[in-house]
């Protein structure tokens, strides 16, 4: 039975794996911290897995265990950050089949996430996962107008870091 | 630039090239977390049994002096209400603790985080407050019989001074329990102060929102 848990996990966990790195990415600036909270993202859904009951897509579930980890369990790491890893996801975002321009379009979008609170991030990186509305209101537990409140703000505190 | 254009570099973005592979995941999966919840609730554990302990501490013989005066009666009364409300408290602490799943919206889980934060709070102002009222309480009752605190501070009778003896008793008291105060305030600020931080402030930024209409 475990067992069973255990690999279907495993298999829903390994085609869903790229959002938590995603979510890794804009919430931390370096690798150590990144697989701080990759690992703290993995304990959680596996903790709370025998309660997901499958009425919603495993993703949608996933999205929300994985930013109320970085939200409101994950503790920052007091290792020291070293400057050098800021830029250095860049090189796992690189691609010969990728477009410069475009690398460096999402080089700069990083960037400008990371300097947006928590909140800020949430609501653009759902926004940037093209998720609906309905959805964003009933991952972070505020009214659906509100969310749009809030996310044209976010959008706003983006673009200005974008285009100062 | 318009952010639709970003959007579209962001759906492009190529996957991780560092996968974690499966055999890594099982064992993260089966690792210890650090969360803060974890943290809050070993550090709320902690405390109820030092708050616990302590009522065990106090040596049988210190209740001995109070036989003079007459309030062994009284003490044990509040001891057994004093327990009462600690098992309540636990009783709490844990339903609070309990209720907290990730898997609820961003909101209400920083919600069920802090209520349990609130329930050792308010323990904790519980014990201290029990402190200074019983403290004050036995100050006024062990005045009122001046003759048996005299002997109970001095009891091998030296001649010393007994407006002297009393000052220095109420001032002794007085400065303990804020020497507590201290200690505990100080306590707070290196442990939950530090944990909450974050949470607090992302709490306040989707509770802000609220107010706005």
């Amino acid at each position: 039975m475990q067992k069973d848990l255990e690999s279907k996990f495993l298999l829903d966990f390994e085609q869903n794996q790229n959002i938590v790195h995603k979510i890794c990415r804009i919430y931390t600036t370096n690798q150590d911290a990144h697989n701080d909270l990759f690992q703290e993202v993995v304990i959680q859904l596996w903790k709370n897995y025998s309660k997901f009951r499958g009425d919603s897509k495993f993703s949608t579930w996933m999205y929300r265990v994985a930013l109320n980890t970085a939200i409101s369990l994950y503790r920052k790491s007091t290792r020291s950050i070293k400057t050098q890893d800021i830029d250095d996801f860049s090189y796992r975002i690189k691609s010969s089949e990728y477009d410069n321009t475009e690398e460096l379009q999402l080089k700069a979008l990083y960037k400008a996430i990371h300097q947006l609170n928590d909140i800020d991030k949430a609501l653009i990186f759902l926004y940037l996962e093209d998720k609906p509305y309905k959805e964003i209101s009933e991952t972070l537990g505020i009214t659906e107008v509100n969310a749009r409140v809030k996310m044209n703000r976010a959008k706003d505190k983006l673009k200005n870091i974008l285009n100062p | 630039m318009d952010l639709e254009q970003y959007k579209k570099s962001w759906e492009n973005q190529p996957k991780e090239t560092n996968t974690v592979s499966n055999v890594d995941i099982y064992k993260m999966s089966h690792s210890k977390s650090s969360s803060i919840v974890k943290w809050i609730f070993i550090i709320g554990i902690l405390e109820l049994i030092f708050w616990t302990s302590l009522n065990f501490m106090v040596p049988q013989k210190y209740m001995e002096v109070y036989k003079d005066f007459k309030i062994m009666e009284l003490l044990k009364a509040t001891t057994v209400l004093h327990y009462v409300v600690i098992l309540v408290f636990l009783v709490l602490f844990y339903r609070n603790y309990n209720s907290i799943s990730i898997t609820d919206s961003t909101k209400r889980l920083m919600n069920r985080i802090l209520s349990v934060r609130r329930t050792v709070k308010y323990y904790v102002y519980y014990n201290l407050g029990t402190i200074i009222i019983s403290n004050i309480v036995l100050m006024i009752i062990l005045l009122g019989q001046p003759d048996h605190l005299i002997d109970a501070l001095n009891p091998k009778g030296l001649n010393v001074d007994t407006n002297t003896t009393i000052t220095i008793f109420i001032i002794a008291t007085a400065a303990m329990v804020l020497i507590m105060f201290l200690i505990i305030w100080f306590f707070y600020k290196l442990t939950y102060g530090r944990l909450l931080k974050k949470l607090n402030k992302n709490y306040k930024e989707l509770d802000n929102l609220e107010h706005l209409h």
